[in-house]
């Protein structure tokens, strides 16, 4: 953990025009956490369903996405990562700051908001708010640590990301069964499922297997890009 | 007297007095580089792997539905629903490539420069825009033409369905202008490219989650008009029910019945119009100022 890289980092993910997407995506969540409620009128069925597929399953990787890839690709792209990685500073040291960062974003921007808007949808019945917001904060570290990887191995990160977010989780997803064992959404639904009590979420997976995966793959990542930031040759845009 | 010191060379400078092809031509060329740089052609290998693979993953539907046809001699899906079904490739490649055509320029500020030329700001625009709009046709078009020709070589007992191509012919021309009117729009905003992607993305998830669980939502308390108008939201049902339902009447696409009758199809066209000049307007203005730097 050093503290200037944070800063810097920090600056570089709020600063500017990025806040405002980060922004965007929770004020939408919340707004149609409320529409629902007014509509649907505080049903358990509809609010875990709007949850697993909106708060999880659309927003959470988008932030995901933003922060963990935004943490380290810009530098990358504008050569500035040289400055960073000419001073004295442990290499995995500065992806730990960096993932650090990521997932202090996300669990502002990504599990509060989803506490908030299961609150309004259902107040704390059954730990359903609990349980997302559990589930929101580990998927959002293992997707910050997987884009943060992302953004250090190839210039195509965020493109690389939504595939992975939408085709494989979203389309392979819906029709491999297979596929789901390998979804970081469907391990943040398993683990939401664990701690909510609520007969409507249910999951495939054990908590077992979904705690172990999202671990592996948030320490094997940030180790990964760490690894792989010693040996970092900045090449020439396209 | 003493020698001179500083002495301008005869280095044998020449002036250029072929024919000047004119603003026509240099547009022209922008919009045609524009569309060759979008596929990756002229740039690195690794530029190409992108729009490779999502035209690949593209044509998949189209050849397993020859192949279908041709062993099982039976049709597998409408030429219309061929786009509502890839919806989410399409946008993948419309987020991955539009903020490539608009964000390098931004970013290193080149724009005075292509501005210093006989080329204006609008034509810029167009060709960047129509660069885009080209790429997202052919990418919907190409499988359906493939599809099309398929189904007339398979030969099958029931009559060709040359309306229904006809018609997701001219869906793809209509999303594609507006998702690509959209989609620059949007990634001109930001002269990050990475930045650039996600927000497209962010624009396609929202509006289609969004569309789907307001619709879903409306549908369980029996309000089956909202829920119809609610799926309106998502740009590819939009223009599902605009041009195919609507104009071509062909069957719709999605679970959720359409806002139907002529007054609904007119105002969903109106939606489509609206959208593109929206998007016209934003990129414009945000053109001008990034001319004024």
């Amino acid at each position: 953990m050093n503290a200037v890289i944070a800063g810097i980092s920090y600056r570089a993910l709020l600063g500017r025009r990025r806040i405002w997407l980060l922004v965007l995506l929770p004020v939408v969540l919340i707004g149609l956490a409320v529409l629902v409620r007014m509509i649907s009128g505080g049903s358990e069925r509809i609010a875990v369903d709007f949850m697993q597929k909106f708060a999880l399953g659309t927003i959470l990787p988008l932030l995901g996405l933003i922060a963990g890839t935004g943490v380290i690709a810009p530098e990358i792209d504008d050569g500035t990562i040289v400055h960073l990685l000419s001073k004295p500073i442990s290499r995995p040291v500065v992806a730990q700051t960096k993932f650090l960062v990521a997932s202090s974003v996300l669990a502002l921007f990504a599990a509060v908001p989803t506490l908030v808007a299961a609150y309004l949808l259902v107040g704390f019945e059954s730990g359903i708010a609990y349980g997302f917001a559990v589930g929101a904060l580990a998927g959002g570290l293992a997707y910050a640590a997987l884009f943060m990887l992302l953004g250090v191995l190839t210039r195509h990160a965020v493109t690389v990301g939504i595939a992975y977010a939408l085709i494989w989780e979203g389309v392979v997803g819906n029709f491999v069964p297979g596929a789901r064992r390998y979804s970081i959404q469907q391990w943040a639904q398993t683990v939401a499922d664990q701690v909510s009590s609520s007969s409507f979420l249910s999951s495939d997976l054990t908590i077992g297997f979904a705690a172990t995966a999202l671990l592996l793959i948030t320490a094997g990542a940030v180790l990964w890009a760490g690894q792989r930031l010693r040996t970092f040759s900045l090449t020439g845009d396209e | 007297m003493s020698e001179p010191t500083g002495v301008i060379h005869d280095i044998g400078y020449r002036h250029y007095d072929g024919v000047r092809l004119g603003r026509r031509h240099a547009t022209v060329a922008l919009a045609v580089h524009s569309l060759r740089g979008i596929f990756g052609l002229g740039r690195t290998i690794r530029a190409k792997i992108i729009p490779f693979l999502i035209v690949g993953v593209m044509m998949l539907p189209a050849v397993v539905s020859i192949a279908v046809m041709a062993l099982l001699r039976q049709k597998v899906m409408a030429y219309t629903s061929y786009g509502s079904i890839m919806q989410a490739v399409l946008a993948v490649f419309l987020a991955a490539q539009s903020p490539y055509i608009v964000a390098p320029d931004l970013r290193f500020r080149v724009l005075p420069l292509y501005l210093s030329r006989p080329v204006t700001l609008w034509d810029y625009v167009g060709a960047k825009l129509a660069a885009m709009i080209t790429a997202m046709f052919l990418l919907l078009a190409v499988p359906l033409t493939v599809l099309y020709i398929g189904e007339l070589v398979v030969d099958l007992p029931d009559p060709v369905k040359t309306g229904n191509y006809l018609a997701a012919m001219a869906g793809a021309a209509v999303s594609a202008l507006l998702l690509s009117c959209i989609g620059v729009a949007i990634a001109s905003f930001t002269p990050r490219r990475g930045l650039g992607v996600a927000s497209v993305i962010a624009f396609y998830l929202l509006t289609s989650a969004v569309s789907t669980l307001v619709s879903a939502t409306m549908e369980s308390v029996n309000n089956y008009t909202a829920s119809g108008w609610a799926l309106m939201i998502n740009p590819f049902f939009l223009v599902d029910a605009a041009v195919h339902v609507g104009l071509f009447g062909a069957d719709a696409s999605s679970p959720v019945v359409y806002p139907s009758g002529g007054g609904a199809v007119a105002l969903q066209l109106l939606l489509v119009v609206v959208l593109i000049a929206l998007s016209v307007i934003a990129l414009v203005t945000r053109y001008r100022k990034a001319a004024a730097r």
